[in-house]
């Protein structure tokens, strides 16, 4: 076998060391998980943490901005309020202003929404044949915001290769490192 | 040790028991963890006790009730898409987050510093078993090392205690290499101060 020297330590170990160096790793993906979950719980909304990718929300919102957000159900959506959604079939969720509101007397509504420094509201993005958005499209609402914070996101997400090798790197460190 | 079968093969051929160990001798966490190793190699291989597991079995099992609840929330959450699986994940979440709070409580009052709890079988058969106990402390950034052996007298249920503090400088030598020699010898001594208070009583 190859002598890695640092593989020393694992190679002490007897079952019961090595499986809990496997459940080390485990607990660490598990609490992180169990945040995020319990953040959408807590907030209401499918997606608490969303990096905002475009500028077209300039100069409120820059590319990279991370945003905090919240889907009560109570929150009316109003014009002028910002609003994250997605369009039905893509993933990516967008933060937009909303632009004008149809509402029924049972208060279900359809709005329309425009980035502040986009020249032309969304229709254009929306699915072919949408002309509006639904409250089931509704992410969340911004409530509070850390700037440029999610260009690491960005940056992981445009080059997935450096984002596959910190994660691998960083899960081996926690497999062979002993408390 | 002598008792493998075939399975354990690779294992074997993985493990490096014999080969003498070498840390980084800044890294205070490692010193630790090489020292309490030794010991638990002096009190298991020079005096023949047997390991007994239930206290490290508790933290797994503790650990892998904690995963598992993490786990259900995930599957839960991906057959049901989020509105729905709401309740569901806000038990998952609760419970493992009071799991954790168990493991917390579970390391800190139960298992305390003990790395090693074993059995001395008494050679004529009866149910006579004494309970050696192991525990160290290793403040972070000193050197000075604390190894406590408890005995437990399986009839009376009585425990005695004996400990011994020393410099690592004294069991590792320039390069990080444990010279098992000199901390054998100052784990023995411990080991048979307890024995011998033992028949003196």
């Amino acid at each position: 076998m190859l002598s890695l020297d640092f593989l020393d330590d694992v190679r002490r170990m007897n079952k019961r060391q090595l499986y809990y160096q496997v459940l080390n790793f485990g607990m660490i993906v598990s609490s992180a998980l169990m945040i995020w979950k319990g953040l959408m719980v807590v907030t209401g909304s499918e997606s608490p943490i969303v990096v905002v990718l475009s500028g077209s929300m300039e100069p409120a919102f820059h590319r990279g901005d991370l945003l905090f957000l919240t889907n009560r159900v109570e929150d009316p959506i109003r014009v002028g309020e910002i609003v994250v959604f997605r369009i039905e079939g893509r993933e990516i969720p967008i933060v937009h202003r909303v632009l004008k509101i149809h509402e029924k007397e049972n208060g279900e509504i359809k709005f329309l929404t425009k980035g502040d420094n986009n020249s032309v509201d969304d229709r254009g993005p929306y699915k072919p044949g949408q002309h509006w958005l639904e409250k089931k499209d509704v992410v969340g609402r911004a409530r509070g915001f850390v700037p440029y914070i999610g260009i690491v996101t960005i940056l992981m997400n445009d080059y997935p290769k450096f984002k596959y090798a910190v994660l691998f790197l960083l899960g081996l460190f926690v497999l062979v490192h002993r408390e | 040790m002598a008792a493998r079968n075939g399975k354990n093969g690779l294992l074997e051929k993985w493990r490096i028991d014999e080969k003498p160990v070498k840390i980084d001798k800044w890294d205070g966490a490692a010193v630790k963890n090489s020292l309490d190793d030794a010991a638990k190699k002096v009190l298991l291989e020079k005096y023949g006790y047997a390991e007994n597991f239930n206290l490290v079995d508790g933290r797994l099992l503790i650990c892998t009730i904690s995963c598992l609840f993490a786990i259900v929330a995930l599957i839960w959450d991906f057959l049901h898409p989020f509105p729905e699986s709401k309740p569901v994940l806000a038990i998952c979440v609760i419970s493992y987050f009071i799991m954790m709070g168990f493991l917390t409580l579970y390391t800190s009052y139960q298992e305390k510093n003990i790395f090693l709890v074993s059995v001395q079988k008494d050679p004529a058969g009866m149910d006579l078993n004494h309970t050696w106990q192991l525990s160290s402390s290793l403040k972070r950034f000193d050197d000075q090392y604390t190894l406590r052996v408890s005995f437990t007298d399986g009839k009376s249920k009585h425990t005695r205690e004996q400990e011994i503090t020393k410099s690592v400088g004294a069991f590792f030598d320039g390069n990080g290499t444990l010279v098992m020699d000199q901390f054998e010898k100052c784990v023995s001594k411990l080991h048979n101060t307890l024995a011998t208070e033992k028949k003196t009583k």
